[in-house]
Formats: structure tokens, sequence, C-alpha cells
């Protein structure tokens, strides 16, 4: 057991949360409201030339507040009340746990007394959900719409998705002209590159006259999120940030294989360097064997635990239970792990007879609006016994219903060990006293990577319940060594900035370009994307200057000449740099790197101080010990050719061997004459400079240094008989018959000449010059850079897209050459949940009024499936041959694309439809239980679910669209394409509602 | 396509008249004279092959018909007809310009040369003072100070019910009422659908509205002001105040004057069933100022002849470019 195991935590001394007095005062534009502030940072953002009205004395002041809280609001709460009982737009920026919520229930609780609208608007549906039933509760006059449900439409406070708030924008329904404020939940998951920009969009037309709320987790930037929507929407706009934390947090780390709780982290937010040393110490490190074969996938010791052992994770979950640290939260990233590590918890029971019978009670309940068949599903009836235990999984593979059970039945304390995915760290306020990082690094589409420190603010703010627990636990299961700086930027570091991710889509445009006053243009321009790159210009261009100034201020003696000959320079030695490339490319130099053989190495000075001009290297000379075949960790090298390999060579040199501050040895190669230790040395082959055709005859035993300095002794003999070392001669002795080898040669000999003819060479201080020349030349180099950048954000944003898409949208009859929407474009405009080119197109072919009503829902799915299923089988004929329609017609698409210069892969578009769960889709639509189509796509239960629920959207919309063009036919079809996918659990009510 | 125009029509004029339409005729290329259709008329279709009805088409046994007199159009598989000279059709997005014909329950009527009134919602209004809230009972009292019988309004078409009826809203504060100036009627089919509706000849100090349903409002030029928040009390004021200096404002004769030469040369495009379009109208006015033709003279029979020919050269030449 470790010595610096968390002792008493419970018990040490009770701090105050760490309150920070943090205050801005620099720009104009920035006033401080309040100087007394604790705890957070209130800021306005004004827009240009605004001028603040006048305080009127029967506004606000003598109104009772909208909402009385039971309980004393935080200095951040009652700020940002203030700001919203001045009628003013608020940004807050908080933590999960913090408390933003009631600052959006007061906004609501204002409008309603106003009779004026209000939206609140979050980024997920389940979200929707839950908030609608906290609303209902305390308003009462709640609406909801999702794509999913709508209750209510005609209530005057609207809870929705962003999407359904960006296509009522669009259409101009009468909402918009009633609403007052508009609350948007979670806005920070603007960043999210493929939803972000419905933020924009929807922020950027919303009503002028309205005023928003924006609830977001803690960004850095806030201000200049607050800058934009104040110069947007020529409003003020206020911001409240705190990084207060109502529960403070302890940081631990629990090595693999080890046995203890290392405090890495303690509540005063102060790092242990020394606590982490020995939690890395502790750490033992997997089988190597493991290793190679896991590649770092998932955690050996984690998932199984060597045999009679118990797994890290049950360990861990105990050591949590018997020091009463439960509730836990566990997260991963992967569904697949989640649920294994839930599996290895079998031999644990958490709850009480009393709780289980609860649970039952509860799960029962829950589960009786479904059908018998549905509630013989495996994953129902599995999960149950887990359940009763006191651990539960979450995660989006699970279906709705049960995700919603095990929310609730954490919510009320019956789970004690919950195992969740990252997706479980947004939303409703559902904290645990522990939260578990079962990994330290996660797997982004392409590679792991550490964890940022964005997302470790996220997951960790599920950690300490409020009012309940004196602190919250963080645990970090560490499987392999890690920087100390690593783990302090994740555990410490900053949250992610709150960054565009605008990007174009023909919806979008068509949408823009349909009603009179749209215009894409101005949408780019009014953009977070355009705000942000307008900020960085006047940024760059300063440094532009500076660079500039400090360019201008090196004079140099004859410049013109002295730059020549520097070019010439660098021609000499780029080419010699290509001779040796050519001369010590494995392929003709292995034979040659024999034991015993002399060889000459460049020593050149390369770290620190700038390059030296002269001709001459520095050099000195060593004996060949053996070369060795460099080996990447990660590569299978065994494939590839011997030539190809990198190489090293271990040579006996006259070495400098130098200690630096952390106590690393570092050895360095010197001049031959100089002063140093004969040692060997490892070096790449890049750094030979010649071997020479002499082998020295020197005894094999090198570990004496006596032995070493006679073999250096030789060496130097060698040298005074023969100055230049008797070098192989490529051609000659290397047989190195290679044409460019030639052609170099004979250039790098008539640069050679050249150099004869410049005087400037013989000038003393030639050296210094040059390297005052060198330095010039690499500012103008980035000076050039510079301007680039500024010359790229300077134009339009988007503008060349812009240009190239509505090329596509012409040539494939959506608009007119004047920009008018045509027939086929109001088709795409109603299409926002699917590829809307492809889809429109499918329709304008007559595909969908050939096809069976079954068979159109299962060619559906593969516009809302994206997932490759390993095992899944290939779709019937007539399936297939639809697909293979789909497909013609997207490569279509996309290849009118290309041609109209959009950046696409045609073959990763077309191939981004995926007939996978056309099969289980048809058999649905046919009227299959669940469980049967199950059988048939082997996939998450929750996730064939959403796409089923997603292509009703696309169906709805597509219904819309079919009206539009009057084939009353296929709007029949699709209709009943509707009722035939929805029904049973699929299309079950959620718990909230 | 030749109009009958009932125009005292010297000799010469029409000869003139008709030598101008004639070129106009071999000029337009749209010669697929089988692709107009009238009622009942079988559209030829490969049934073997999927194909969509749209608009106008009906499956009777088999056969594709038409249900309207129009021009067969067709997307990809999909087959419509487009009607010409009937009444409007609306498509959602359009700008049409109406005539309040009843104030309802919360609603405007709105006369927009449809098989239907239009309905104006009080909801979809925006609101005076441009406050952002629900309509109240007092608001459905005081409908009556935003629009009465017979005002003028613009606004554009937000959807169309399943029944058939038509939904308006305003969308910005631009829509709304209009006032000092003329409407007038041509028929919808001359109207193209553009990227821009309103438009403001700067020259003149006129506005100009070519609603998708063919009423045309020309009148003068109001700047479109961005509402401000102001307190009820001082609204109610604002509201005094801004109907008296109404009153007192009056449109300077020379505006009047542009006001009814825009609106003849739209008669007189009209007339001849010329495309009405904003370049259009500004050549036929400057073509009327730089012959000195009186505004009372536009309607007269030698401007429709001047006017045809000038419009038969102008198409000349673009199809030279």
């Amino acid at each position: 057991m470790g010595s610096v195991k968390r002792k008493s935590a419970e018990e040490s001394s009770d701090c105050a949360p760490p309150q920070k007095l943090q205050r801005e005062d620099d720009d104009d534009s920035t006033q401080i409201i309040n100087e007394e502030l604790v705890g957070c940072v209130h800021d306005v953002s004004f827009p240009e030339n605004y001028v603040p009205p006048a305080p009127s004395s029967s506004n606000g002041d003598n109104k009772p507040p909208a909402k009385e809280f039971p309980f004393a609001l935080d200095s951040f709460q009652s700020e940002a009340i203030k700001c919203l009982d001045n009628g003013e737009s608020v940004m807050v920026s908080a933590h999960t746990s913090a408390g933003k919520t009631v600052v959006a229930s007061y906004a609501i609780a204002m409008s309603l007394r106003e009779n004026q609208r209000v939206i609140y608007t979050s980024p997920i549906k389940a979200l929707s959900n839950q908030k609608y039933r906290d609303f209902k509760e305390e308003f009462s006059d709640v609406g909801l719409m999702t794509g999913d449900v709508t209750i209510d439409p005609n209530a005057s406070c609207l809870v929705m998705t962003t999407e359904i708030l960006r296509s009522m924008q669009y259409k101009g329904s009468e909402v918009m002209r009633e609403v007052a404020w508009i609350i948007f939940d979670e806005v920070h998951y603007m960043r999210d590159s493929e939803r972000g920009v419905v933020w924009e969009e929807s922020i950027v037309m919303a009503p002028k006259n309205s005023r928003f709320v924006f609830l977001s987790a803690t960004v850095p930037n806030a201000k200049e999120f607050a800058d934009w929507v104040a110069k947007v929407h020529k409003q003020p706009c206020h911001i409240v940030y705190t990084d207060y934390r109502p529960t403070p947090l302890q940081h631990y780390v629990f090595p693999a294989g080890g046995s203890g709780l290392y405090l890495v982290v303690d509540e005063k937010a102060k790092f242990h360097e020394d606590s982490f040393q020995k939690s890395l110490n502790a750490l033992v490190p997997a089988n190597d064997a493991d290793k190679k074969r896991g590649n770092g996938k998932s955690q050996k010791g984690l998932m199984l635990g060597k045999l009679g052992e118990e797994s890290d994770i049950f360990k861990l979950v105990k050591m949590i239970i018997q020091r009463q640290y439960d509730p836990v939260i566990l997260f991963s990233f992967s569904k697949k792990e989640c649920e294994a590590l839930a599996m290895q918890m079998s031999k644990m029971d958490l709850n009480s007879d009393d709780e289980k019978d609860s649970v039952e009670t509860i799960f029962t309940s829950a589960i009786d609006m479904l059908s018998d068949d549905d509630k013989k599903l495996p994953q129902v009836s599995n999960i149950l016994p887990i359940l009763k235990r006191g651990i539960g999984v979450h995660h989006s593979g699970l279906l709705p219903i049960l995700k919603e059970v095990i929310e609730i039945l954490f919510q009320e304390g019956l789970i004690k060990c919950l195992f969740a995915t990252e997706t479980f760290s947004i939303g409703l306020n559902m904290p645990a006293k522990t939260v578990v990082f079962t990994n330290v690094r996660k797997f982004d589409g392409d590679k792991f990577r550490w964890l940022s420190s964005g997302e470790y603010i996220q997951m960790s703010g599920r950690a300490g319940r409020r009012g309940i627990d004196k602190r919250g636990i963080c645990i970090l299961m560490v499987d392999e060594k890690m920087e100390p700086a690593v783990a302090k930027s994740m555990l410490k570091g900053s949250a992610d900035a709150l960054n565009s991710a605008f990007h174009l889509s023909y919806n979008m445009l068509l949408n823009q370009l349909r009603s009179e006053d749209g215009d894409p243009e101005n949408l780019l321009r009014n953009s977070f994307f355009q705000f942000q790159a307008d900020r960085a210009i006047p940024d760059l261009e300063k440094q532009i200057k500076a660079l500039q100034e400090e360019r201008d201020s090196m004079v140099i003696e004859e410049e013109e000449s002295l730059k020549n000959y520097y070019n010439l320079i660098l021609q000499y030695k780029s080419l010699k740099k290509d001779i040796r490339e050519i001369v010590f490319s494995p392929k003709y130099c292995l034979p040659f790197l024999l034991p015993n053989r002399a060889v000459c190495l460049d020593c050149t000075n390369e770290d620190g101080e700038p390059q030296s001009f002269s001709i001459e290297d520095q050099e000195t000379w060593g004996v060949i010990m053996k070369f060795n075949k460099v080996k990447n960790l990660s590569e299978d090298d065994d494939n590839k050719r011997p030539e190809d390999a990198n190489y090293t060579v271990d040579v006996l040199t006259r070495c400098l061997v130098s200690r630096d501050g952390a106590g690393k040895k570092k050895i360095k190669p010197v001049p031959f004459k100089e002063r140093g230790e004969p040692v060997v040395v490892s070096v790449p082959l890049s750094q030979i400079k010649s071997l020479s055709s002499a082998i020295m005859n020197i005894p094999k035993d090198y570990l004496q240094l006596e032995a070493r300095e006679n073999a250096l002794k030789k060496v130097s003999e060698l040298l005074s008989r023969h100055p230049d070392g008797i070098p192989l001669d490529p051609e000659v002795d290397m047989k190195i018959r290679s044409s460019s080898y030639k052609t170099t040669v004979r250039r790098l000999e008539a640069v050679e000449n050249l150099f004869e003819k410049y005087k400037i060479a013989k000038s003393p201080l030639i050296g210094e010059k040059l390297k005052v020349l060198h330095m010039k030349e690499e500012l103008t180099a980035k000076i050039k850079s510079l301007k680039k950048a500024v010359r790229s954000s300077t134009a339009l944003a988007f503008k060349d897209e812009l240009k190239a898409r509505k090329r596509v949208l012409r040539r494939l009859g959506y608009i007119t050459s004047d920009g008018v929407v045509e027939l086929k474009g109001k088709v795409a405009c109603e299409i926002s949940s699917a590829e809307e080119l492809t889809l429109t197109e499918l329709m304008f072919s007559g595909v969908f009024k050939e096809a069976k009503v079954e068979e159109l829902v299962s060619l559906l799915s593969c516009f809302v499936w994206r997932e490759r299923l390993p095992d899944a089988a290939k779709p019937r004929e007539e399936l297939d041959l639809l697909f293979i329609q789909l497909q013609d017609t997207a490569r279509r698409v996309a290849e009118c694309q290309l041609d109209c210069k959009v950046d696409i892969d045609v073959e990763s578009f077309v191939h981004s439809f995926r007939p996978d769960i056309m099969e289980a889709v048809y058999a649905w639509a046919k009227g299959s239980k669940f469980y049967e189509i199950m059988e048939i796509a082997r996939v998450f239960e929750g996730s064939l679910i959403r796409a089923i629920r997603r292509m009703e959207e696309v169906l709805q919309q597509l219904i819309v669209a079919a009206k539009s063009i009057g084939e009353t036919q296929l709007e029949a079809k699709l209709e009943e394409a509707v009722s035939k996918i929805k029904r049973d659990i699929v299309f079950a009510a959620s718990l909230y509602l | 396509m030749m109009r009958k125009i009932q125009l005292p029509f010297t000799q010469t004029q029409k000869v003139r008249y008709e030598r101008a339409i004639e070129r106009l005729q071999s000029l337009s290329s749209t010669a697929n004279s089988d692709a107009s259709v009238i009622v009942t008329d079988t559209i030829p279709v490969n049934h073997e092959d999927a194909f969509l009805k749209g608009h106008g088409t009906s499956e009777v046994e088999g056969e594709l018909l038409a249900t309207v007199c129009g021009v067969v159009e067709r997307v990809d598989k999909l087959v419509y007809v487009r009607t010409l000279r009937a009444r409007y059709k609306p498509e959602v997005g359009d700008i049409v310009v109406g005539r309040i014909i009843e104030v309802a329950q919360k609603r405007w009527r709105v006369e927009l040369n449809f098989t239907q009134d239009g309905v104006l919602m009080l909801s979809s209004m925006n609101m005076p003072d441009g406050s952002q809230r629900r309509r109240t009972s007092v608001d459905e009292l005081n409908m009556r100070n935003i629009f009465v019988e017979h005002d003028v309004v613009c606004a554009e078409v937000r959807s169309i019910q399943h029944d058939g009826s038509l939904q308006l809203h305003a969308r910005s504060q631009k829509y709304g009422k209009l006032e000092k100036g003329q409407l007038l009627k041509v028929d919808p089919y001359l109207v193209k659908r553009s990227k821009h509706h309103f438009h403001y000849i700067e020259s003149l100090g006129i506005d100009l509205i070519i609603g998708c349903n063919g009423f045309i409002w020309v009148g003068e030029h109001v700047e479109v002001r961005d509402p401000v928040m102001i307190d009820d009390q001082k609204d109610d004021e604002m509201m005094i105040s801004s109907s008296s200096t109404k009153e007192q404002s009056h449109t300077p004769l020379e505006t009047r004057q542009n006001i009814c030469r825009i609106g003849n040369a739209v008669r007189v495009l009209s007339n001849l069933g010329f495309t009405v379009t904003v370049e259009v109208i500004t050549e036929t006015v400057n073509l009327s100022n730089s012959k000195n033709v009186g505004i009372y003279d536009m309607i007269g029979s030698e401007f429709h002849v001047l006017v045809a020919e000038n419009e038969a050269e102008r198409r000349r030449q673009k199809r030279k470019k």
C-alpha cells in the first residue's frame, strides 16, 4: 500500500471554496459593474456606437423579482439575474454543477410575467425532455418541441432542440415574433464540428429585439463570444464568468496493478509532484506482449486481471465502497468497454434488500408500457439483476427507456456505481461523490490521445454533490508512464476555448436564398467564424510591423554581393547534402559499415547557436563499432526492405560529456583535437561525413578507458600520415553508378569554382556578416507567411466555397442563374436531417415512387446510418438494387460537386451511405418484432432505435417536400411509411414526459 | 401569344405594331407548341418508367391528364403543368401585395387574386412598437389600429394549408401597410419570381413592390426604421403623434407625378403582355421621358407601339450578345 495514500480527506480541515477575485479593466468597452464581487467576473460587451438608454425609474427597480428562490443565490447567479432584470442579454459561463439553471428559470419566470414567449434550447433531445419535465412542474405553461414529440406548441415557454429553433426561423414561425428571451443551454456545443453551425445560424437569425441567455461550461474566451453577440445584435451582452465549484475537488491517481490512491491535486488546486512520481513508480507495467498486441487499445490489466487475481477495476470499486466514496461514476470511452467493465462487477452487491425491492418496483413500472415481446429483449431482461445489485451502465447503445430508468435510479441513489460514457457528462444535474476515469487516453477517430483538459473538466464536473459532500473525488486510472507536465496540463489546464465550427451546407444556402431578406453572404459576414478571423487581424498586423522594424534595423554593408554569396553557400550546402544522401543511403553504405573502420563525423553544432556559414564543416574522427536498425515502436518494420529502414551507427569517438540541469547525461562528439572522453555514441547515418578506406586493428574489448584511448590514438596516427583520412571514393570504391550522383557532383564542382569569384568571402568577419544576413532572411520569410495569413482572413471566409456551392446548385437545377430557388431547390429546402442533394435527386428520379413502401424505408436507412458493421450481410437483391441506385446518384452528385471545385472526396462521399441496417429496417417496416430485427443487425439497441427515429424525421420532411411539388401519391406513400415504422419500443414515449 | 389590344390604332401604327410583335415572336425560342395543353389533354409520359405527377395533372385510367390549361414542364421524372393567364398560384416564400377585405378574429383577410382569401394572423404581424410578446385581447381589440378594410398591405407567403388556404406573414419591418401610392393589377404570369421583389428607384424616390400575385405597388419611398423598444406609456403618445404627423405630411407633386408615370408604364407593359420587371419598367419610364410623352399620353396608342418596338429592339440586342 502506498504511503501517500489519502488518509483522512474527510476529516481534514474544512476549507472554504476557492474564491477568486478577478478584475479586468483594460479596454474602454469594458466596465466593471460591481467591485465588491466575490467569486465571479462580470463584464459587459457593448456594440459599437452604443448609447445606453437613460435609466428609467419605472423599469425594473420597483418591480418585485420575477421569482424568489428558497436558497441564497451565489454571487454569479445574482449578478446574472440583475442583468436579466435590466432587460439585457447575458452569457453565464460556469461549471456544470454550479447552478446555471437558476438563471434560466428566472428568465422564464420573467417572460411569463411579462406575457412574452421564451424559448429554451438544448443540444440533445433527451436533455430537452428532462428540462421540459422540470419546467413543466414549476411553470405549467410549458411546451416541448423535438424531432420526436411536440407537446403544446402554443405554450409561452417552449423547450426545443436548437435544430427546431433554426427551422422555425427559416419558416418564419409566429413564435419568432413573440419571443422575448431565447435561452441557449450548453452553448459551448457550438464547437461541435457537425452540429455547431446550427447555433451560429440561429443566433445570427434571431429576432432583432429578442434578448438572450447563454449558458455555457467554463470557456476562456467568453468575452469574445459576448462581443460577437453584441456586434451582431447591436445590444449589450453581459458576461458572468466563474470557475467556482460548490464542492471542491481532489484528484487522485490509481496506478494500474498498484493498490492505492495517490493524491495528486488537492482541493486547493495544488499539484503534488512527489506524490505523482510515487504513483508512477507503483505502476506495474503491462506485459510487453500484451502491450504490443493491444497497442494501448484496451488496458489488459483493467479488462482481465491476472488469473485468480481481482482486476484493477474491481479492486478500485471495492476500495471506493469501503471508504464510502459512493455513489461513483466510472467513465470509459467506448460502449463495449463500458459493458465489459460492468460485467466484472458481477460479484459485487451494493444494495440492501429494501433498495433491491425499490429498484425492481421502479424498473417494472417503467417498462410496463412495453409490449410483452419487448420486455423479453435480452438487454431489458439482462440488466435488471445488475441494477438490483446497485450497478448501472449508461451509454448511447442502450434502449432509450433503459437509459432513462437508469438515470432515475441513479438520481434516487439506488445505483451506487455507474459505468458511463462521455455523454453522461453533459446535461441534467446528476452528480456523484466520486468520478473515475478508467482511461486517460481517448480514441478520437484515428489515434489515441491524452484527454484534453476541457474534457477532463467537463467529466470531473460530475464529482461532488452540492450540499451533501464536502468535496468531490476524481480518480485517474493510469496504466502507463506519463510526464508530470502532461498530467498537470490535463488536471489543471484551462477549459477549451469556444471556437467556431462554421461550415456551409446546401440546405442552409437554399433556405437563405429563398427568403427575400436572406443572403448567405450576410450570414457568413455575421458568423462567429468571421468574427474570430477578423479579430485576429490587428494582432497579426502588429506582429508584422514589429518584425519589419526589426528587419529594417539590421544594416549590412555590401548587402547585394553578400546576398549572392549567401545564396551560393546555401546551394553548395544543399548539393553536398544531396550527395551525402545518395552515398549514405543504406543501399550503398551498409556493406562498408564494418567494425573498426575509421569514420569522419559531422559535429557541427546544431542546437543553440545559428549554424555557421563557412564552407568548412566541423568534423571529427572515430571508429565504427557496429550499426543498428532503428526500431519504430508501432510500425511493423519487418515488412520493410532493409534499405528503407533507419539505421544508427555506434561510433567510438571523442565526446564532450556534460550533465544538464535535470541530471541527464548529454554526450556530444567534439572535434578530434579538442578535449573529451573517448566514448561510444550512436549517431544517425546522416551524421557520417565520409568513410575511410582504412580499417584499424583494434582489440575488441572497449570496456576499459585505456583501450578506447588507444584506439583513438591509432586514428590520430592515421590522420597524421594521411590528413584526409584516405576516404573511400564513392564511384571507384563504393560502386555508386547512379546518374543523379554524377550530375550532382558535377554541379557541386561548378559551384565550388564560383566561390573564387567572390571577393567578399575573403573579407574579415564574413562569418558574422553571414549570420546577420541569415537572420534577416528568416525574418523576411516569417513576414511573408504572416502577410498571407492576414490576406486570407480579410477576405470573407468561405467565399470561394460559397461560390462553388452555388455553382453546384445552378448546375443541378436547384437555383437559376439569378439565384432564384427553383422547384428542386424548394424540395431540398425542406430536408435538413439527411444529405439533401442526394435525397432530392433520388426523389426526382422517381426511385421513391417505384419502390415499395418497405423498400423505400429500407433505402432511407442508408441516409441515417454511418457505422460500418464488420459482419453485416449483403442486403437481398431488390434492396441491393435500390442501394446501387443510391450510390450512382450519390456519385453523380459528388462528381458534380468536384467539377464545381467543392472540396470533396467522391469515394468517401459515396461510401458514407451504409447499407448495413437495410435488412433490419426492411423487416421492421414489414412488422417484425424488435427482438427479431436485433438478430438481423448486430448493433447496439439504442443505435438502431436512434436511426429509425431519425428516419421518421426524414420521412416527415419528405412528406412536406412531396406536398410542395403536388405529388399526392408519393405523399400518401410516405405517410404510410411513417405509420409502418412508428410503433412499439422504437417510439416508446420518454419517461420524462 | 398575340394579345388583342383594344386600342384605336391608326393604319401606320397598326402596321408598326404588328411588325414589332412579329419580330418579337421570331426572337422567342420557346417554340415547343406541343408542350401547351388544355384541360383533359393527355400528357405523353413513358409509363414503364416511374414518373412523378405534379401540380395540374391527374392520373385517370392509366393516362396522365392535364387538369389545367398551360404548359407541360418536366424536371427529371416530375411532370407538371404550369398555368398561363390563370389566377395567382402561391408558393412558399413569395412576396405578395394585397388588399385587406375583412378584419376578423385575430386575423385579417386579404384579397390576393388567389382562389381563396389570404389569411394574415395578428400573431404573424410585427407589433407596431416592435416589441416581442404574446398578443393579448387588448391587441385584438386594437387590430384596426394596424390595418382596416381597404388598406393595401405587403406580406410573404408563409404556408399553404391542407385545405388550400393561404397563410401570410410579415418577416420584418418592411412588410406591412403601404401608403401614398398606387396599386396596379396585372396578370400574375407577367411577374417572374426573382431574387428581389422590393425595389427602390432612387432617382425618382419611389418604392416599387412587384408582388408575385400580380399586384404591383408604386408609392413614395419610406425608410424602413428599426423599431425601438419604447415604454408602454410613451408608446401611446407616439401613436397619437405619429398619426397626427401623418396627416400633415403630404407627398410632393413631383413624386406623385413619378408614381403616375411608373404606374402608366406598368399599365402599358401589362396591355402589351410583356413581363414586368424593374428593368423593363424603368426603361419604359426613361423612354417616355426621352420622347417627351406626357403622363396621360403614355396609355395612348402611339406610346404602346413605341414600347413594343423598343422591346423588340432590346431583345434583339440582348440576343446578339
